[in-house]
């Protein structure tokens, strides 16, 4: 599908900005998505693709508003709730 | 990229989600910051550049690097397994007449295992967008000025491969030492947003 | 299984906008680019992210020059593309459509 993650060659985008000296995780919280994510595809809950997927088929006003790790963890929750290892509202806390 | 004001919900939320999934026995206590700090501590650009300065001293691991890069990191000591599945490294060497870019058009996709994690500007729509239409804007603005005449070819990782670019060994680096040739490589360098 | 396309050969990109996750990138869709190298093999991932299992093809490293994929530019791009998203294109620039 045309997806909005499919930005290559897309015009109108800005120039690149480089943060020096960036640390590995903005947070802690985005190390712990990370962390999940590798554990869930450990376990074979999804594969690579299935997550993929699940953040391109986020609506495209969410995705391009949310950073990177937000559309790791939308994905997550996403595939939690649809393979039956929880429900939207048991996800949302 | 969300400020420290609007993400503490989300650091809230993922702090919920890990403990439910503890919960179900989904994930094991602890399996996360041992992950976090299996991931910090494996990973890192250092090893790229052992990789590039072993390459310009010994022209037979060149080659072999530019062959089968999967084979050739063992002799470092290196590998591209640990992960889910290994994955076939692709190693793209610059030359006086051209000059290899990598990218991710569709997402991010990098050698984290071997080099850690990407730069945030390598995951930006602002570089996925613009580098394969115009790489030399793109590598002017990282201060990578191109002659005219230098061939750029930017590998776009849509498929399993990863990539590592084995930039150009520096004018004015003769008998220095395999650690002095390591310590001139730079991440940008070896995505090849930088000429090292 | 034998991978359909070698070093050489030049192949025309899918125009199609698939039914869901894809792999081959809008800008290369309906592309004529040469086959650099068999990059490996691997199940395709469009069938991958539906959850289903399936057999692995090859995927290759096919070289567009820039002016085919934007109509400017003297750079060229390489791309990772299984051989689902390919159909081959001879010499003279007659392929199947």
């Amino acid at each position: 599908m045309s997806r909005i993650n499919d930005v290559g060659g897309m015009q109108g985008f800005p120039a690149v900005v480089e943060e020096p000296d960036e640390p590995p995780f903005h947070s802690d919280w985005e190390a712990h998505v990370f962390a999940l994510n590798g554990a869930l595809l450990r376990r074979g809950v999804y594969n690579l693709d299935e997550f993929r997927d699940a953040i391109e088929r986020m609506p495209p006003e969410a995705y391009l508003a949310a950073s990177y790790y937000e559309r790791w963890f939308a994905a997550i929750t996403t595939l939690l709730a649809e393979k039956g290892i929880a429900t939207a509202e048991e996800l949302a806390g | 990229m969300s400020g420290d004001h609007s993400s503490a919900p989300v650091a809230a939320q993922v702090r919920h989600v890990e403990a439910l999934l503890e919960e179900r026995g989904v994930l094991d206590a602890g399996e996360i910051d041992r992950r976090i700090e299996a991931f910090l501590a494996g990973g890192s650009p250092l090893n790229g550049a052992r990789i590039v300065a072993r390459a310009w001293l010994d022209p037979g691991f060149r080659g072999r690097l530019l062959t089968d890069a999967n084979t050739a990191l063992e002799e470092l000591g290196l590998s591209m397994g640990g992960g889910l599945q290994e994955q076939r490294l692709k190693v793209v060497a610059n030359t006086d007449d051209e000059h290899n870019v990598v990218v991710c058009t569709l997402c991010s996709c990098y050698p984290i295992a071997l080099l850690g994690p990407s730069p945030s500007w390598y995951k930006s729509e602002a570089y996925r967008s613009r580098v394969v239409r115009e790489p030399r804007g793109v590598l002017r603005e990282f201060g990578l000025e191109l002659p005219a005449s230098t061939r750029i070819t930017v590998w776009d990782a849509s498929a399993e491969s990863r990539y590592l670019v084995l930039p150009r060994r520096p004018e004015g680096t003769a008998g220095r030492t395999e650690e002095e040739l390591a310590g001139l490589v730079t991440r940008n360098g070896l995505i090849g947003t930088a000429a090292v | 299984m034998t991978d359909r396309f070698a070093p050489g050969d030049l192949v025309r990109t899918s125009s199609r906008d698939p039914a869901g996750h894809s792999r081959l990138p809008r800008y290369a869709r309906g592309a004529v680019g040469e086959v650099v190298e068999v990059a490996g093999h691997h199940p395709l991932a469009d069938e991958r992210a539906r959850g289903r299992t399936a057999p692995p093809q090859a995927v290759y490293h096919v070289r567009f020059p820039a002016a085919e994929l934007f109509g400017e530019g003297d750079h060229a791009v390489t791309v990772e593309l299984w051989e689902s998203y390919l159909e081959p294109v001879d010499r003279r620039g007659k392929g199947r459509p």
